[in-house]
């Protein structure tokens, strides 16, 4: 951790030198996760925005123009109604369950920040198996759902937990198969090792010989966030919101904000794993070397900003999947076209 | 048998990039929203909207000749009226009442009107608190009728559905047939020829057009 300049600027700032105490480790620790944690959800807050922003324009609409300057301030406006709203609790619901539900999803999805390096030196830990952890945690967050969907007491929110399960199961496969493939090219679990493998190729991005994987993992990525045109387990026009349909206030607020955590870590996955994270390609940087100077972290959030823009765009455009091609194309296509995509890779690297 | 074109296209998702490609040059266009509190489109001519009473010139009253036309022909039967006797022991209009709650819009009473003394204006903010505002008795039916002339931009008015098309002109009322676009201000010089031959007087032509504006803008 002596790199990390989140921890290492803490420790200037208490006044530490030398090793640090374990008492202080904690304190650093929890001053990084609060860094983190407020860039993320800030990140998040302004991602609705931009959603109806961008989905208002494709639609030849505006999008929020009321609060604040073109409608800036409207995601606090949205989030201090969602604040003072009544808290539901639907007829037979399973009380425990229905409250843990929100807590445990966003705690899901706010974990795998945990593992995400932002830049080289800018992460809250760094673990030799980042890319299991977020798979492992992604699984989790499932849990969630399900138990949104279960405690409601309520048919549409019943559907949505269990279309979720399924399809999160199904696609979780199809999405740790096609990173495979980069994991046996920079021959590493560890995220921050798997940018800096990516920079001994002049391309840096493992986006170009591994096209077929990051097809994958795109088409997963949208199913594993719920997002259009996979977005079957909340299905507005079919089941209402499906499983956080009888959610209100703070509680609706708390999946809201963990789904969109998710698209923000599923978007820094992929700017991680086939977008080179927070380096630009060495063809570029040396044919212009005052690329160089430009921070690391402008590269990759504006690697992010893509990916999200690219979640908006489709939805914006493209129609909801009907479940049994849902289910078809991800053991069918995906999954078979993730092995061949293995199987090419490694022969290639035995061979070179 | 899905030919080879077929497959290319799906392959490739050429149909998924085509609908990209159209979100995406759409997201660079124009909106075609208009902010309403802020932006009020004028309504289009013959809109059917709050009613009101013509207000005769000559008499300075309303041109009602309680017919009771409009109360017959008016589908939601939102329109009362009672005959009454003035001191004179003439006929004479009591009441007269239409509930805007009710009301269609349909524009029949306006057609069959034989003296053309109902009209749908054009204005369309009027909505209230309370029933009574919307409760359109005689006298809050003329004081439409000058609320709206006043709005209005041109100098005349004629409302479509007093002469409706499609209906021979030898079978309306003579009434109809004759009628003339009202003159809403009073019989000002035209303003063309004023601001043209005038430069003696240029203090009371251009002076007098310019409020008007300022209020249309306000409403």
């Amino acid at each position: 951790m002596d790199n990390n300049i989140l921890y290492s600027g803490f420790y200037k700032l208490l006044g530490i030198t030398g090793e640090p105490g374990a008492l202080a480790m904690t304190v650093a620790a929890l001053l990084a996760i609060v860094v983190v944690l407020v860039a993320v959800l800030l990140h998040v807050a302004y991602a609705t925005y931009f959603e109806r922003k961008v989905i208002g324009h494709m639609q030849m609409r505006l999008g929020p123009m009321r609060v604040g300057w073109h409608g800036l301030l409207q995601p606090f406006a949205d989030g201090l109604k969602l604040f003072f709203k009544e808290d539901i609790f639907p007829a037979g619901c399973y009380k425990t369950v229905f409250r843990l539900a929100p807590i445990y999803s966003l705690f899901a999805a706010l974990s795998s920040l945990a593992v995400i390096p932002f830049f080289g030196t800018f992460y809250i830990a760094n673990i030799n198996v980042g890319i299991l952890y977020i798979f492992a945690i992604s699984g989790v967050g499932t849990y969630g759902i399900i138990m949104a969907g279960w405690s409601s007491n309520s048919k549409y929110a019943f559907l949505g937990g269990m279309r979720s399960a399924a399809q999160l199961i199904s696609y979780e496969v199809a999405m740790g198969l096609s990173l495979v493939g980069v994991m046996i090219m920079s021959g590493s679990l560890n995220l921050i090792e798997i940018v800096e493998a990516q920079q001994t190729h002049w391309y840096g991005m493992y986006l170009i010989p591994q096209f077929l994987g990051f097809f994958v993992f795109a088409v997963s990525a949208f199913a594993e966030t719920n997002r259009t045109p996979f977005c079957l387990p909340e299905a507005e026009s079919e089941l209402v919101a499906g499983y956080f349909a009888e959610y209100s206030g703070m509680r609706f607020s708390l999946f809201f904000l963990a789904e969109y955590t998710a698209m923000i870590i599923m978007s820094s996955m992929s700017v991680i794993c086939f977008f080179g994270g927070w380096t630009l390609p060495p063809f570029l940087t040396d044919a212009i070397p005052a690329l160089n100077m430009v921070p690391g972290v402008v590269w990759f959030a504006g690697k992010v900003y893509f990916h999200i823009f690219v979640f908006y765009w489709v939805r914006a455009t493209l129609p909801r999947y009907r479940y049994d091609y849902l289910m078809r194309l991800g053991w069918k296509v995906l999954i078979p076209l993730a092995l061949v995509n293995i199987v090419v890779t490694s022969i290639i690297k035995y061979l070179a | 048998m899905m030919t080879l074109q077929h497959f290319v296209n799906r392959v490739l998702l050429i149909d998924i990039i085509k609908g990209m490609a159209l979100t995406l040059k759409t997201m660079f266009r124009h909106a075609v929203t208009r902010q309403y509190p802020t932006e009020v489109r004028d309504p289009i001519p013959s809109f059917r909207g709050r009613h009101a009473f013509v207000r005769d010139s000559k008499t300075g009253k309303e041109k009602c000749i309680m017919c009771m036309k409009c109360s017959q022909v008016c589908p939601s039967q939102c329109i009362h009226i009672e005959k009454g006797k003035n001191e004179e022991g003439k006929m004479c209009l009591a009441k007269f009442e239409i509930e805007a709650m009710r009301c269609i819009f349909c524009g029949y009473c306006v057609e069959v009107c034989p003296v053309c003394a109902l009209v749908l204006t054009e204005e369309f903010h009027y909505s209230a608190y309370t029933r009574e505002e919307i409760l359109f008795t005689r006298e809050k039916l003329l004081s439409n009728w000058d609320e709206f002339s006043k709005k209005w931009k041109s100098d005349t008015y004629f409302n479509k559905f007093w002469r409706p098309d499609g209906i021979e002109t030898a079978r309306m009322t003579k009434a109809k047939r004759e009628l003339q676009p009202i003159q809403l201000r009073a019989a000002e010089p035209a303003p063309a020829p004023a601001s043209e031959a005038a430069p003696s007087a240029p203090d009371a032509a251009t002076q007098a057009p310019k409020p008007d504006p300022e209020e249309k803008e306000k409403v």
